[in-house]
């Protein structure tokens, strides 16, 4: 069962994904903050990272280049509120996602990469 | 004693003076002779006088007749006051008058005295004039003579000439030798002894006159010579007493002696203007009378001739004659000149007037003008033969065909002294700087004339002059113009060698100063003509709206623009009301400023919205007022400003955005966060829950994917970043498009068509075209029920050269009204019930993002057809 880190300053949110996640058939672990979620980064090892781009404490991007500077090779997924449709690849992100009620999208996307990997 | 009248006698010589001292001894006029022989009738008058009352009649009687006037008086001292004798055609109150004025002045100064009184004089009983001289008796001042009332030769009141006081005078003399005569022989000389007295005065007369009297017998030999006479012809007495006239020059023998006939025959002859030789053989102008002498039975038995030498008074003549003809020459030019406003015509006119012989006659003649600019004098125009060969030949046509001035002037076209001539073509080629110190900068620095006789000898010559127009001799003076050298008129007389003469100089002067006044104002009307020339062309060259409107709505004057505008040529605007032209009603445009500006006479700007015209206009419209102040209309100046209005509202657009923006960023998260939360577990419950409390989640899910949408669009409006270009196959990029919205195109039964004669790769951001063309083919399926939409794109080259891509989606819904076709760009702009309005402005923006640009075009319920231009970037 492949593990996701999902990360994001908003507790109901990170209840929302994790349920819906679960239900999808992936372990989850959550991260309520920019520093929680470079431990559990580093504790859990997971196999992909959802990351919202707006932390209050350390900035979205930031913690993206922490990730890939600690292990590049497990993919970010980055979510946001507003659609920049700004290529975060430049950052190493694997792909972005607008922030939806309807997760159906971010479920895809998630699929798409851990499948090709 | 004080005189009523005006005295008229200026030259009065003070008391003591000799009393005909200031008596011209050359008297101005004629009639000397004449007076001679009626002087000599007066005497006689007086010799056959019986006694004293006839005498004093005779004198009055005679002396009326003598200087043509209507009365006259003579007075005599007695116990101190003077004392009428007799009188002649004189009332009363002229001779109280003169006692006081006229004959008691004679008396009392000595000296012949002459009035002029006012008009109104007869009205007073005075005299209009009056002459007086003063009667001797035993050589003092005992009485006075006075003629009154002179008359000219046609019956005009005049007033007594200088020489009618001269001759009053001598009959006044004569007069007294009468009277003293008469006295004296009443007491003890008898009759004889009077009439030699009388008759020695006469003689002394004839011998002291200045003019010539001679007596000839019938046959013309001399009979009598007096002084005067040797004075004139150098001949003495002794010698020429018996010659036969050899006073008279050959030549003139003939006619002469017709004259004798007609004398012999008892005929006066007045002054006669005939040729006299002298003894030295030089001949002289003389005035001559020819009178009968008559024996005492009335025979003719001899000539008397009186001639005065008048060679003298002829040259003067001569030259008042060439003065005066001269003179009416340049009046004539003058008033020519100042009929001519045209600086060019001018000029030829002038040099014409110069040359011509007609004129001042003149060889060659230039006109240098000032030019403050470049501080020289400029050749302007010259005219005049190039050589002695034309010079002949202009002289002899000119000749030929009598020309006068006045013709050669009208015809000045056409006359052989035309410009572009050799000499006016040399003329202008001559610049003169007026720094240097020449004889033609000298004649403007110091406003005089110059005569160079002889260029080698002057120093100061001008060398250009010499040495282009080969002068040896010439003068130059300046035009002056209210005080101000503006120029320079140089001639001279190359050809004809005649030397130029101070009388030369002194017409150019007073015909340069005419004609300077009239180039001054010929060069000033030709700068007004070409500044309202100049005018005129910026009046015309204005790209706004230019117009004169009458306070009744005319249209006066209109411009090009407003020509290219209305489509209508000039005549059809002018004449017409301004609103039926410029917004196409028939009656004023209240919000149209020219009301207000005619009310209120003062400018006034507005931005105004013209229907008919199809724009927005600036209108500024400023009173027009003519030389009294009166209101005569308006002028208007309207530029479109229909481009600049979108701009403004385009950027105020921007602006609007730009600050949405911030806001909208950061209330994103705020809201998306908490939508997403509400959403998602919705979602959940709806799986979870069964038939109502199902149903009442999925409205919870739906209305927050409405809300998610409507931020979706808002943050996506406002968002910035860089597109990410990407090689795009264009076919498999609409195909995905089209799939995507297949089905929602099916709920309104419509068909989406794909039509692409070409493969077409071109680099776009994927994701921000597919949202553009979303927004586009979205809504005409919203404006299409049961139709067709047709996504078509093919390759198309600019006029540039440059080559493009055009995506076109075309549908056959209801259209777009006219009123919100340039609207539907616009952001928060929609006319559909749900939406935020967002969308095609969204596109807009998307489009020219990628430099592209977007144009629509729309028929009510025929379609409407959008068309997408993508610039294709060179590989």
């Amino acid at each position: 069962m492949k593990k996701i880190l999902v990360v994001d300053d908003e507790k109901n949110i990170l209840k929302l994904y994790e349920t819906e996640l679960q239900e999808a058939g992936y372990s989850v672990v959550t991260a309520n903050s920019g520093k929680e979620a470079l431990d559990a980064f580093d504790a859990q090892s997971p196999d992909l990272v959802t990351l919202d781009i707006l932390m209050p404490d350390i900035d979205g991007i930031q913690i993206l280049r922490m990730l890939k500077e600690k292990k590049p090779q497990v993919p970010v997924i980055m979510l946001t509120a507003y659609d920049y449709r700004d290529d975060f690849s430049v950052w190493g992100s694997d792909a972005y996602v607008v922030k939806s009620s309807d997760l159906t999208t971010l479920k895809e996307t998630i699929k798409t990469i851990l499948e090709t990997r | 004693m004080e005189s009523t009248g005006h005295d008229q006698n200026i030259n009065a010589p003070g008391p003591g003076q000799p009393l005909l001292a200031n008596i011209p001894v050359l008297l101005p006029d004629k009639g000397i002779g004449l007076s001679i022989s009626r002087l000599s009738a007066f005497v006689k008058a007086l010799l056959s006088a019986q006694n004293s009352d006839e005498l004093f009649s005779t004198i009055c009687s005679e002396a009326v007749e003598a200087f043509r006037a209507e009365g006259s008086a003579l007075y005599i001292v007695k116990n101190s006051l003077l004392e009428k004798q007799c009188s002649s055609g004189a009332i009363d109150s002229f001779i109280s008058w003169d006692i006081s004025n006229s004959a008691g002045r004679a008396l009392a100064e000595n000296r012949p005295v002459a009035f002029s009184l006012p008009r109104d004089s007869d009205a007073a009983g005075l005299p209009h004039s009056a002459a007086s001289v003063p009667i001797y008796l035993n050589s003092s001042a005992s009485g006075a003579l006075t003629l009154f009332d002179k008359y000219s030769e046609d019956s005009f009141p005049a007033a007594f000439s200088d020489e009618d006081l001269f001759m009053l005078n001598e009959y006044g003399k004569a007069a007294s030798a009468a009277i003293e005569r008469f006295f004296k022989a009443s007491s003890s000389e008898p009759a004889s002894e009077r009439a030699e007295i009388l008759k020695g005065y006469l003689d002394s007369f004839l011998e002291n006159t200045a003019d010539a009297i001679v007596t000839t017998d019938l046959d013309g030999y001399v009979t009598a010579w007096n002084k005067g006479a040797e004075t004139v012809y150098g001949y003495e007495q002794s010698e020429i007493i018996g010659q036969r006239m050899p006073f008279v020059p050959e030549f003139l023998m003939d006619s002469e002696k017709t004259f004798m006939e007609r004398v012999s025959a008892g005929e006066t002859l007045k002054e006669i203007e005939t040729i006299r030789k002298r003894k030295d053989g030089s001949m002289i102008d003389v005035s001559l009378t020819l009178s009968p002498i008559r024996n005492s039975a009335g025979h003719v038995i001899g000539i008397s001739g009186i001639a005065r030498d008048i060679t003298q008074k002829k040259k003067t003549e001569k030259n008042l004659l060439r003065r005066n003809s001269e003179l009416s020459r340049i009046l004539f030019i003058s008033a020519a000149m100042r009929g001519t406003l045209e600086l060019n015509k001018l000029l030829r006119m002038v040099l014409t007037a110069v040359t011509m012989g007609d004129g001042l006659g003149f060889n060659r003649a230039m006109l240098f003008l000032r030019d403050e600019k470049t501080n020289t004098l400029r050749g302007a125009m010259g005219v005049g033969p190039a050589s002695h060969e034309e010079a002949w030949e202009i002289w002899a046509r000119l000749s030929l065909e009598h020309k006068s001035l006045t013709s050669i002037l009208e015809e000045m076209d056409k006359s052989p002294l035309r410009k572009d001539s050799f000499v006016d073509m040399l003329c202008r080629g001559i610049e003169i700087p007026l720094d240097s110190d020449t004889i033609l900068t000298r004649t403007v620095k110091t406003k005089k004339a110059f005569n160079v006789v002889d260029v080698q000898k002057e120093t100061l010559s001008d060398i250009e002059l010499i040495q282009q127009l080969g002068t040896t001799a010439y003068a130059s003076v300046p035009l002056i113009s209210r005080d101000r050298v503006i120029g320079v008129l140089w001639v001279d007389n190359l050809f004809t060698h005649r030397s130029i003469t101070e009388q030369d100089i002194e017409f150019l002067r007073i015909f340069s100063n005419q004609m300077a006044s009239a180039i001054e104002n010929a060069q000033l009307f030709e700068s007004i003509n070409s500044t309202e020339q100049q005018l005129s062309n910026i009046f015309e060259s204005i790209s706004d709206l230019l117009f004169f409107t009458g306070t009744d709505y005319t249209i006066n004057k209109v411009n090009k623009a407003v020509v290219e505008k209305i489509g209508l040529p000039e005549q059809e605007i002018v004449g017409k009301k301004c609103y039926q032209i410029f917004h196409g009603m028939e009656e004023p445009l209240m919000s149209c400023p020219h009301i207000k500006t005619l009310d209120n006479r003062k400018a006034y700007i507005e931005e105004v919205e013209d229907f008919h015209l199809k724009g927005t206009y600036m209108v500024s419209c400023s009173p027009l007022f003519d030389n009294s102040g009166a209101l005569l209309g308006t002028v208007h100046i309207s530029r479109d400003i229909t481009e600049q209005k979108k701009l403004r509202e385009k950027v105020a657009s921007a602006e609007r955005m730009a600050a949405l923006g911030e806001i909208a960023a950061k209330v994103a998260h705020e809201i998306r966060n908490p939508l997403l939360s509400v959403g998602g577990f919705a979602r959940r419950l709806e799986k979870k829950l069964d038939n109502d409390l199902k149903e009442y989640a999925k409205i919870i899910v739906d209305e927050v994917s409405r809300l998610e949408e409507i931020l979706t669009d808002t943050l996506g409006f406002v968002r910035t970043g860089r597109l990410d270009l990407k090689e795009t196959d264009l076919g498999a990029f609409l195909d995905k498009i089209i799939t995507l919205l297949e089905s929602g195109a099916m709920t309104r039964d419509n068909r989406l068509v794909k039509e692409m004669p070409e493969n077409i790769v071109i680099r776009i951001d994927q994701n921000r075209l597919k949202e553009a063309l979303i927004n586009i083919i979205n809504n005409a399926i919203q404006a299409t029920k049961s139709g067709t939409i047709t996504i078509k794109a093919h390759h198309e080259n600019r006029p540039s050269g440059a080559q493009e891509v055009v995506i076109e989606v075309q549908d056959c819904g209801c259209g777009i009204k006219e009123e919100t076709l340039n609207r539907i760009f616009d952001p928060f702009f929609t006319t559909k019930s749900s939406g935020t309005g967002l969308g095609l402005s969204i596109t807009k923006k998307i489009i020219e993002a990628h430099n592209g640009r977007i144009e629509v075009k729309s028929e009510v319920d025929k379609g409407t057809t959008f068309r997408i231009y993508l610039p294709v970037q060179e590989a």
